[in-house]
C-alpha cells in the first residue's frame, strides 16, 4: 500500500541530471555554433520566432521573454515572438479544417521575413504542424533550429548537411539548420534539458554579439 | 569597429578580452566552455535542491495530493519567465504527459490577457493574481506561487490572500528563499538555492515534475 516516495523523488532526479550531462557533453560544439548563427541573424535585423505543442508551447513564450526583456540587467533586448500566444489565430485556424497546412506555417507565411529565425520544439521530433512550419521557414530563408527527444524522428533526418553554410535549394529534404536531439524518451527530462539548452543559446548569443566582429 | 563588450561580459568571460583571442575560432571555443560550465551548474544544483528540499517536496506533494483527492483546483502564477512555468504545470495537470496519469483540474492566472491588463490597469500590477483568486478561488483549492527572487509583490500578495480563502499555499523560489519562505501564508516553499535566474528557473521545474510524480502517484495507489 505504501508508496515509496523518495524512491520516485530520486528516480526524477536521476533523470534531470544525468541526461543534461550526457546531452551538454556531446552538443556544446553545436550549440556554439548555433548561438553564433543566430547572434548574426539578430546582427541583420531578424527575429526569433519560437513555436510548440502542448508543454512545448510554454517553452516557445519562455525563450521569447528571454530574449525581449533579458532578466540580466544591462543585456540588450532583442526581437523574439512565440506563435502560441495568440489564441485567436490559433483557435480560428484550427476551426478552419479546409487548409491542410497546420496553424504555425500559416503564421510562419504571413509573419516570418528571410532574415528571421525559427525555433520550433518537438518531443519526438514527429510534430507534423512543428515540422511544417520549419520546413516553410527554411523555404523562405530562415535560420531553423529543431529542439526534440527520443531517437530525433523526422527532425533529426533532415538536417542540412554537415559544413553547408547555406542549404542549397536544390537540397528540398534537409529543412533544418540545427537539430538537438536530448537522449531521452521521458518528456520531462526532454523539457527540462530543452530549458536549459534555450537559456544556454539566449546567454551565449549575448557573447557573440558583443563581439560584432565576428558576425560578418 | 572596435569590439567592446559589456561590463556584464567583461566580468564574467575576461578570456574574451585578452590579448588577441577575438577569432570566430577563439570565441566558439570559449562559448563552448561556458555550456559545458551552465551544465554542470544546474546539475549541481538540482542535486543540492533534491538533497535539502526533498523532504520538503514530498511532504508538498502530499499535501497537493489530498487537496486534490477532496476535489481541489489548482491556480498557478509567476512573472516573466515563470509565468510560462506556471502555465507548463498547468497544462501537464490537465493534459498529462503520460497515459497513466489522471487529469486533474488547474488554471494558470496567466492565461487571461483581458483580465491582466484590466486589473493592471484599473487596481494596479501586485493584484493581478490577487483579484482572480478572490473570484475563483474556493476553500481547499491549491495556490502555487513560482518566483525566482521570492519577493515579487503580485506573488506575495496572491499567496496571502490564498491563505486567507483557506486554498493550501505552495511557492518555488529561488536565491535565499526570499519574503515568500517566511510569509506565514506560505504551506511549503521549495527554494532553488542559486542567484542565477536561469538555474534557478531550470531547477523549479524539475521540482514542479518531481511533485506531480508524486500527485499522481498517491493518487493512484489503493
Amino acid at each position: 500500500m505504501a508508496v515509496d516516495l523518495p524512491a520516485i523523488l530520486g528516480a526524477r532526479l536521476a533523470q534531470s541530471t544525468t541526461i543534461p550531462e550526457t546531452f551538454f557533453t556531446a552538443q556544446a560544439g553545436q550549440i556554439a555554433e548555433a548561438c553564433w548563427s543566430m547572434a548574426r541573424r539578430f546582427h541583420q535585423g531578424g527575429r526569433l520566432l519560437a513555436f510548440g505543442n502542448g508543454s512545448w508551447a510554454t517553452d516557445a513564450q519562455h525563450v521569447s521573454v528571454e530574449f525581449v526583456h533579458p532578466v540580466i540587467v544591462g543585456k540588450r533586448a532583442l526581437p523574439a515572438l512565440a506563435l502560441t500566444n495568440d489564441s485567436a489565430t490559433l483557435s480560428g485556424m484550427l476551426f478552419d479544417t479546409a487548409r491542410e497546412e497546420g496553424a504555425f506555417a500559416r503564421q510562419i507565411g504571413v509573419l516570418a521575413r528571410p532574415q528571421d529565425i525559427a525555433m520550433g520544439f518537438s518531443p519526438d521530433g514527429n510534430c507534423a504542424n512543428v515540422n511544417a512550419a520549419l520546413r516553410k521557414a527554411r523555404h523562405t530563408g530562415l535560420l531553423t533550429l529543431g529542439l526534440c527527444g527520443g531517437m530525433g524522428g523526422i527532425m533529426a533526418s533532415h538536417v542540412r548537411p554537415e559544413g553547408a553554410v547555406d542549404l542549397p535549394a536544390a537540397n528540398e529534404q534537409a529543412f533544418l539548420d540545427y537539430c538537438f536531439v536530448v537522449p531521452s524518451t521521458d518528456p520531462l527530462t526532454i523539457q527540462e534539458t530543452h530549458e536549459t539548452l534555450y537559456h544556454v543559446l539566449w546567454e551565449l548569443v549575448h557573447v557573440f554579439f558583443e563581439h560584432e566582429g565576428v558576425l560578418r | 569597429m572596435t569590439e567592446q563588450g559589456s561590463k556584464y561580459d567583461q566580468l564574467f568571460y575576461p578570456y574574451l578580452f585578452e590579448g588577441e583571442k577575438t577569432s570566430r575560432e577563439a570565441v566558439i571555443d570559449q562559448v563552448r566552455h561556458s555550456t559545458l560550465e551552465k551544465c554542470h551548474e544546474i546539475v549541481a544544483l538540482r542535486q543540492q535542491l533534491f538533497q535539502d528540499a526533498g523532504e520538503l517536496i514530498i511532504a508538498a506533494g502530499q499535501a497537493m495530493a489530498r487537496a486534490f483527492a477532496s476535489g481541489a483546483t489548482l491556480f498557478a502564477f509567476g512573472n516573466g519567465g515563470s509565468t510560462t512555468d506556471a502555465q507548463d504545470l498547468v497544462t501537464e495537470l490537465i493534459h498529462p504527459p503520460y497515459a497513466h496519469w489522471r487529469p486533474l483540474p488547474a488554471v494558470a492566472l496567466t492565461n487571461d490577457i483581458a483580465v491582466i491588463t484590466a486589473i493592471g490597469n484599473d487596481v494596479g500590477f501586485a493584484s493581478i493574481f490577487t483579484r482572480q483568486l478572490i473570484a475563483l478561488g474556493q476553500p481547499g483549492d491549491i495556490a502555487v506561487g513560482i518566483s525566482t527572487s521570492g519577493n515579487s509583490t503580485n506573488i506575495l500578495q496572491a499567496i496571502e490572500q490564498a491563505k486567507k480563502q483557506g486554498l493550501l499555499t505552495v511557492a518555488l523560489s529561488g536565491y535565499d528563499g526570499g519574503k515568500i519562505a517566511h510569509s506565514p501564508a506560505t504551506d511549503f516553499c521549495i527554494t532553488a538555492p542559486s542567484d542565477h535566474i536561469p538555474r534557478i528557473q531550470e531547477a523549479q521545474a524539475s521540482a514542479y515534475h518531481a511533485l506531480l510524480a508524486i500527485i499522481q502517484a498517491l493518487l493512484a495507489a489503493p
